[in-house]
């Protein structure tokens, strides 16, 4: 009963999230002072056809928010609108470059969840020792590399270099496009394995200095299991917490990666549009990114009474 | 005897004294780029904008201690300068999303009721943008350059400050030596800003200290993607753009060099602000 | 032979300041007697108690030995720890609530030992739990089995920490202070269960403890350690009525005690009439100072069913008297308290202090520097009770600036004299709250309330968190400052030891209620009330002391009754 009105309240927040993140992205536009059918066709021959075109395209003629309405209601019909550099639809756009971005995501994903975790954990069981120490200054220095200088050494050492990569392009076929996602996906994952990495290792330590901790060694337990039962299990929430936040990061950060090494994806597309004033096209991929960073954070919310009985109790008492 | 070693629960101050080296660099790296930034236009050898088409990638030399790029330039000269918009976009954010933070965060937790739940709303919704999508939505919307994508940052990361100073000012606010103010007849405006904030801020500077890192960063690879900072501006995230196609022939020197700043200057940062943190505690959340 | 002996046992840190926690500790413990480790804060008896488990810090160096059932604990291999731990001696510690991992069920807690270090079957394991919340009072023990520890209270989940200890059959039970964090009554319930529980299985007990009345209640012999140091051991009742050692005469004397000792100590504490301020002339003879008529508040959660902290809470101090509202937690004592010096609203009722009435909130500055001359508070925790960034001089000038016009000069000469008047000096107006000691810290409190110059103190807990030898100080100073300034007290406490010799008048709360006031020597003596009987047998006092042996100490039926109503 209680995990029904939970997970109820927490889609009801989903929705009224992407609601306001929909309203934000769409007025926005009225943020730009001046004639919107000018601020569409920036940079383009204002031709009378284009301006009825424009006109029509966006309803510029009716009141802003009938305008938005038409727009909410084409969004659920999967109509995101029309590319005004393409020439065709958004949504064909987009799903032309959603593989390559996937793939990028997820392949930094796995990297960051293996080496985070692997670093945190190790760093917070040898605390204050030399392994410790040593991750704390590699993950200092990680922390340190925003993916594009990643991908700017990448590219010098393993591309131009050494030429074991290629620097440009998405590949063809499966295998290719993996063997070109390769490097991409680890300037990607430098700062998040760094931002996993710290985060195990203090929620960690945090449970480590708990008295349960200490109850559970007086009682024999060897210690493997006192840090599976009781360090880990316990330390889950606070990672899977920055797991849903880094969704986001990764998303916008690949857009910088993507650009980087010339990958066909979403966010190539973006800095794309936003270089050739597309706006249509870059209003739709900010609220995808937006509606990513939302589901996954509600996920994350639902899991973490699973975790921690007591988030449950107080979602319940709430 | 290792097998022994219970959590350190008993024994807490246990800590190594820790080695402030490393702080003290970083103090001195940071020092370096700020002064270099300020005097600039008498430290820097040359013009940053002067091309010498018939001197271009020429590696290092006596004349270009760092060589010049594609067009001739010095890029020491071009660092130099560079370090000026690098390091003003993040300071401009930092201090800004501080200043809007602190006040909202104030008002969220002494307020508290249906305004700190409107605002606590409206950091959420915030949340969902991250900071480097709004200073991009932000150039759609208002051009490329630098003036767009600072107040959007701006207001990107003061819903961070916000939520920091309220959870901190809330923690604060239950302590009885607040009480012990009141129940002597100090008026709640006073105790909160003469007594609490200044409580408060040293954990709220750290955080905006590793703030200006993470801004940095950001700033400099929208330079990088061609949506901030415009040629022939010097900056350290467009020279690293501008010299892509010197990398790909194998002159790294001009790419390198900004890109070495980069790191050197979020790291010398970071150490700083996780110093700054660690003396207080360790309240900082992440 | 003893089933623990610890001989020369000494401990260093070898990092930072070298300091020497425990040096040359030597004590045993035979099989079925109780020992008690009495000490306080920082004399390193929870080290020495961990020790024998093998549970050191970090980062020490150690010397002598910790033999437990004929092994050396020190020499002895990983294995051979891990068997001790499983089968000989067990732990059970100061707070079940961060001692039991809360993201874990309390069948998880109770067989986990069980299943996976002595290779039980998971339904043996289960049988073996049950029987063992049975046996230390449980009321529902199926359902406890699949509950959260969140869903228990204090009380509750030191008995399932009692039952984990006894899971597994231990012939040594080291308890570390296990009711400090416990209500007198629940204190004497889990005593109850203890000393059971050791009957029935014939173990040796190490009892670590604070408080010397417990530990005369419980043990057969006690340790005193200080700093480090054994400096006293002995049969108890020897310990306790002839201290040897300084230190020991020194800690018996500051123990309060409700009940009229039999024997003498040095520097008897002197009798609360004793310090009441000399007698005025009939005509200023007391009006009523602190008076509170039908108080009442009620706190609504969202989720939760409305709390009634205080009600219809009628009570009247004469100027100069002491008052104690005693009351275990949850009992609304320190809701009236703060009531009363304005920090939350009554929903009804009515406050008057020197005949003006203060319930309503103060509205100007010059409603609430009035209302300020007239009431002072003392926190509890000494802690936070000061800000952590003023140095304390500067925290009780502040006050004195804020209600009367002075110069720099005239506010520094008064805060020293403030701080004279609670036994501090330049050094310590002069020092931050963090360098300063917890009694240190009260004292500064005490100081900045009496800045404003109130004509009634309110102290909330305001030694609880201090050592005895620290707390007896600290109540010197307050005994002191009412005979001086004829101070009207309110003092909240759970504590009926310290309130006799505090306070003239005595009230009862129990959940909001008032169920006992009167004269403190009648109400301790005489108790009408079956609540007010309850705490006060609920008090640890030593074999003894009991003048009537018909009131037996936390009898185990009617502690299962308790939980079960």
């Amino acid at each position: 009963m209680n995990i029904f009105k939970l997970v109820a309240r927490k889609l009801g927040t989903l929705l009224v999230t992407v609601f306001a993140a929909s309203l934000l992205v769409f007025f926005s536009r009225a943020l730009v002072p001046g004639d919107p059918v000018a601020f569409l066709l920036r940079g383009r021959k204002p031709s009378p056809e284009a301006i009825a075109e424009v006109t029509k395209q966006f309803g510029l003629d009716k009141p802003m928010w009938q305008q938005y309405i038409d727009w909410l209601g084409n969004l659920f019909h999967g109509d995101l609108g029309r590319s005004l550099q393409f020439r065709q639809d958004v949504t064909t756009v987009l799903a032309d470059r959603l593989p390559v971005t996937l793939g990028l995501v997820v392949l930094a994903g796995v990297l960051i969840a293996i080496l985070g975790l692997a670093a945190g954990i190790i760093a917070a069981l040898n605390r204050g020792r030399t392994a410790d120490r040593a991750i704390l200054i590699a993950m200092t220095g990680l922390g340190a590399i925003p993916s594009f200088v990643g991908a700017i050494v990448l590219i010098a050492v393993f591309a131009v270099q050494l030429g074991w990569f290629p620097s440009y392009g998405s590949g063809d076929g499966f295998a290719d496009g993996i063997f070109h996602l390769i490097l991409p996906s680890i300037a990607l994952a430098l700062t998040f394995v760094a931002l996993v990495a710290r985060v195990t290792r203090s929620s960690m330590l945090d449970q480590l200095e708990r008295e349960h901790v200490e109850v559970a060694t007086s009682r024999g337990l060897p210690r493997s299991r006192v840090v599976l039962r009781h360090v880990l299990r316990n330390a889950t929430g606070p990672i899977l917490t920055v797991s849903g936040v880094l969704v986001a990061g990764l998303l916008v950060a690949s857009s910088i990666v993507e650009q980087a090494f010339g990958l066909a994806g979403i966010g190539s597309l973006l800095v794309q549009s936003v270089d050739r004033l597309d706006f249509p096209v870059v209003q739709a991929i900010v609220l995808l990114i937006v509606i990513i960073f939302v589901l996954v954070n509600t996920i994350v919310d639902l899991l973490a009474p699973l975790i921690d009985p007591r988030v449950a109790a107080g979602a319940a008492a709430r | 005897m290792r097998a022994l070693a219970a959590p350190p629960s008993v024994v807490k101050s246990l800590r190594l004294p820790r080695a402030s080296g490393l702080f003290l660099t970083s103090l001195i790296v940071a020092a370096i780029m700020v002064v270099s930034a300020i005097a600039a236009p008498i430290l820097a050898p040359y013009n940053p904008n002067i091309v010498d088409l018939a001197n271009v990638l020429s590696g290092p030399t006596s004349a270009h201690w760092l060589g010049t790029d594609a067009l001739g330039r010095d890029t020491l000269s071009r660092m130099m300068f560079g370090a000026r918009s690098s390091l003003l976009g993040p300071l401009l954010v930092v201090v800004l999303s501080t200043a809007i933070g602190i006040l909202l965060g104030l008002i969220a937790a002494w307020r508290g009721g249906w305004l700190d739940a409107l605002l606590a709303r409206i950091f959420d919704l915030l949340f969902a943008f991250p900071a480097l999508l709004l200073a991009i939505l932000a150039v759609a919307l208002f051009g490329k350059g630098l003036a767009a994508p600072v107040i959007a940052m701006s207001i990107a990361y003061a819903p961070f400050v916000a939520r920091l100073v309220r959870s901190l000012v809330v923690t604060e606010r239950t302590r009885p030596y607040v009480a012990a103010y009141r129940v002597q007849g100090f008026s709640g405006g006073w105790i909160a800003l003469r007594r609490v904030l200044p409580n408060v801020m040293p954990t709220v500077g750290a955080q905006s200290t590793l703030n200006f890192g993470y801004v940095l960063a950001d700033l400099a690879a929208l330079s990088f993607i061609g949506l901030g900072v415009q040629a022939p501006t010097a900056d350290w995230g467009a020279m690293i753009n501008e010299s892509r196609g010197a990398l790909m022939s194998g002159q790294i020197l001009p790419a390198m060099a900004p890109t070495i700043a980069v790191v050197l200057v979020v790291i010398a940062i970071n150490i700083i602000g996780e110093e700054f943190s660690d003396r207080l505690g360790g309240q900082i959340p992440l | 032979m003893s089933i623990l002996k610890i001989s020369d046992f000494s401990l260093e840190l070898t990092t930072g300041s070298q300091a020497c926690l425990l040096d040359a500790v030597s004590l045993s413990v035979e099989e079925g007697e109780t020992v008690g480790l009495v000490g306080e804060s920082g004399s390193g008896k929870s080290l020495t108690a961990r020790a024998a488990l093998g549970l050191l810090p970090g980062r020490t160096r150690i010397s002598g030995s910790v033999v437990l059932d004929g092994t050396d604990v020190f020499s002895a291999g990983p294995s051979q720890v891990l068997a001790l731990r499983r089968s000989t001696a067990s732990m059970v510690f100061q707070d079940p609530r961060s001692g039991i991992n809360p993201m874990r069920s309390i069948g998880d807690y109770l067989t986990e030992s069980l299943i996976l270090c002595n290779k039980w079957s998971k339904a043996d394991a289960s049988q073996r739990a049950l029987e063992l919340l049975r046996s230390v009072g449980l009321p529902r023990p199926e359902a406890h089995l699949a509950q959260f520890p969140h869903e228990l209270s204090g009380g509750m989940l030191q008995r399932v920490m009692i039952a984990g200890a006894l899971s597994t059959s231990p012939r040594l039970l080291i308890c570390d202070e296990p009711t400090t964090s416990l209500d007198v009554t629940t204190q004497a319930e889990i005593i109850g269960v203890l000393t059971e529980q050791q009957a029935q299985h014939g173990m040796g007990m190490l009892f670590i403890t604070h408080d010397l009345n417990l530990a005369s209640a419980l043990c057969d012999r006690i340790y005193v350690l200080n700093a480090g140091t054994v400096v006293e051991h002995g049969g108890v009742q020897e310990v306790f009525t002839n201290p040897q050692s300084a230190y020991t005469q020194q800690l018996v004397a500051a123990t309060p005690s409700v009940f009229t000792r039999t024997v003498s100590v040095i520097n008897p504490t002197r009798s609360a009439a004793a310090l009441r301020p000399a007698p005025e002339p009939e005509s200023a003879r007391p009006a009523v100072m602190l008076e509170a008529r039908s108080l009442s508040k009620t706190y609504y959660v969202k989720g939760n069913p409305p709390l009634v902290a205080v009600n219809n809470v009628t009570l009247a101090v004469p100027r100069g008297d002491a008052l104690a509202v005693v009351g275990e937690s949850g009992s609304g004592k320190s809701t009236l308290a703060r009531m009363i010096v304005g920090l939350e609203q009554a929903d009804a009722g009515d406050i008057l202090v020197a005949g003006v009435s203060r319930a309503a909130h103060s509205r100007t500055r010059a409603e609430r520097l009035d209302r300020a001359r007239t009431v002072q508070i003392v926190f509890q925790d000494p802690y936070l009770s000061l800000d952590p960034r003023i140095i304390a001089g500067a925290a009780v000038e502040d006050a004195l600036r804020l209600h009367n016009k002075l110069s720099h000069a005239q506010s520094r000469s008064q805060v020293l004299a403030l701080f004279d008047q609670v036994g501090l000096g330049e050094k310590h107006a002069n020092a931050r709250p963090r360098t300063l000691s917890g009694g240190q810290r009260q004292r500064v409190a005490i100081a900045r309330a009496l800045a404003v110059g109130p004509e009634v103190l309110v102290l909330d807990e305001a030694t609880s968190a201090l050592d005895v030898s620290v707390q007896a100080q600290v109540l010197e100073v307050v005994q002191e400052i009412r005979r001086k300034r004829g101070l009207t007290l309110l003092f909240i406490s759970h504590d009926l030891a310290v309130v006799r010799k505090v306070c003239e008048t005595t009230m009862v709360m129990r959940r909001g209620d008032i169920v006992e006031h009167g004269q403190t020597k009648n109400l301790l003596e005489n108790p009408q009330h079956p609540y007010t009987q309850l705490l006060l047998d609920s008090i640890p006092r030593p074999e003894w002391e009991l003048d009537q042996p018909e009131v037996p100490l936390a009898p185990n039926t009617s502690s299962a009754q308790i939980i079960g109503a």
